[in-house]
């Protein structure tokens, strides 16, 4: 139950009170929870913003406070010197980022196959030590095919759980606090397809891949080290 | 517009986690958005901690940036007043502002004038002058400085029910002379 309008008029003026700010916290909540998937929600909201914009011009400038890029700075990945008590998460994240460009001439790899069907969205899954991994493809139906990769030549790659650990598959959406369990990645498995995903993978929604006792993690998150981790990226047109 | 073009671009390295394209967007928009969140949080700590809870968000959600959709500007100076009004929610903005004069130069007609900077806003500032008083005024500032109904009810010293119907029609009569 969204609880939202159904009347096109009711929800152009929603969207409009969701855009203005006037909304309170339970009904603002409930509108930005609907636009993933509210197509004309979420393009009467845009059409809103774009309307109201100008007003912005009307709040004086003012500089903020000295020291604030370096805050934003530190909470996307720290720089290389300042490391220590970072979480293993963030580490690996950052550890992404620059693993990013050998990810790209990965997926420049791929995204050169004969693609009439090809996918959305794609990313390749990095090791803590930047080795990218797996290859996670999103098709047209929003299903999700996991490949791993084989070793680069000379160097050792295991996919593959130790024993008595198993794979679970995480998906994080951009915005959400905590991932959501894709499932188990079964062992010595080459490539898993999750044909209806328990989130809808969207651009930008980090995949990652943690360390579990049988049977996966016993509650709502996992438990074990993130052990590969990937973003989502639009795929772009088929050629 | 060469700006709004750079803005895209800068936003599409983001998405490929180019850490350096958002210290650009940062370097070129912080003051503009310290701004926005400040007319509405008028508290700099608050609004800092906005800034940067946007630009991770920003960071984040890049990829999800559709140029064919609407300006990258816009996109991003949303994102800071969602993040900022949702703040105001938090700390409860019901609670009486200590500042007693606040939104009263946005009741002087002359305020709107600052619309008067680009077409497209002169265009929204036409709309905003063809409003009722009490309407236009309702919808400035809600919008530039954050305040609930009751708190526009308060300054307008009208009935809640009314100034919401008022903003409402308000905004119908905005989008009906924009399109």
């Amino acid at each position: 139950m969204s609880g939202l309008p159904t009347d096109p008029a009711e929800l152009t003026a929603l969207a409009g009170e969701y855009v203005l700010g006037t909304l309170d916290a339970r009904q603002s909540r409930m509108v930005e929870a609907a636009l993933a998937d509210h197509a004309e929600l979420a393009a009467m909201v845009a059409a809103w913003e774009d309307r109201l914009a100008p007003l912005n011009l009307l709040a004086p400038p003012e500089a903020p406070p000295p020291g604030l890029w370096e805050r934003i700075e530190a909470q996307i990945g720290p720089r290389p010197a300042a490391a220590p008590s970072r979480s293993r998460f963030l580490r690996l994240w950052q550890g992404w980022a620059v693993g990013a460009s050998l990810a790209a001439a990965v997926l420049a790899g791929i995204a050169f196959l004969p693609a009439a069907q090809g996918p959305r969205m794609m990313t390749v899954l990095v090791s803590a030590g930047n080795q990218t991994a797996w290859t996670a493809e999103v098709d047209r139906r929003g299903g999700i095919q996991l490949a791993a990769l084989n070793a680069p030549a000379g160097q050792k790659l295991d996919t593959a759980p130790p024993d008595g650990r198993v794979l679970q598959l995480w998906a994080l959406p951009p915005g959400a606090k905590a991932p959501t369990s894709l499932g188990l990645v079964p062992r010595g498995a080459g490539v898993v397809k999750i044909e209806t995903p328990a989130v809808k993978p969207v651009a930008g929604m980090l995949i990652e891949i943690s360390l579990e006792p049988p049977g996966g993690a016993p509650g709502a998150l996992p438990t074990g080290p993130v052990l590969f981790i990937g973003r989502l990226t639009e795929a772009g047109p088929p050629t | 517009m060469e700006a709004e073009a750079d803005l895209t671009d800068l936003l599409g390295r983001v998405a490929q986690g180019d850490r350096a394209a958002l210290r650009v967007i940062y370097g070129r928009q912080s003051t503009r958005l310290f701004g926005i969140a400040m007319a509405i949080l008028r508290d700099r700590t608050a609004a800092a901690d906005v800034i940067q809870d946007a630009f991770l968000k920003i960071w984040q959600r890049a990829g999800q940036f559709d140029p064919s959709r609407g300006e990258g500007q816009v996109w991003i100076s949303s994102i800071v007043r969602h993040a900022a009004l949702d703040a105001a929610r938090a700390r409860g903005r019901e609670i009486p502002t200590d500042d007693p004069g606040l939104g009263d130069t946005l009741m002087e007609p002359e305020a709107l004038n600052l619309l008067e900077a680009s077409e497209e806003s002169a265009r929204l500032h036409a709309c905003l002058e063809a409003l009722p008083k009490a309407n236009r005024q309702g919808i400035v500032m809600a919008f530039v400085h954050g305040l609930s109904h009751p708190e526009i009810a308060a300054k307008l010293d009208q009935p809640l029910g009314t100034v919401k119907s008022w903003i409402r029609r308000g905004l119908m009569s905005l989008r009906e002379c924009l399109s």
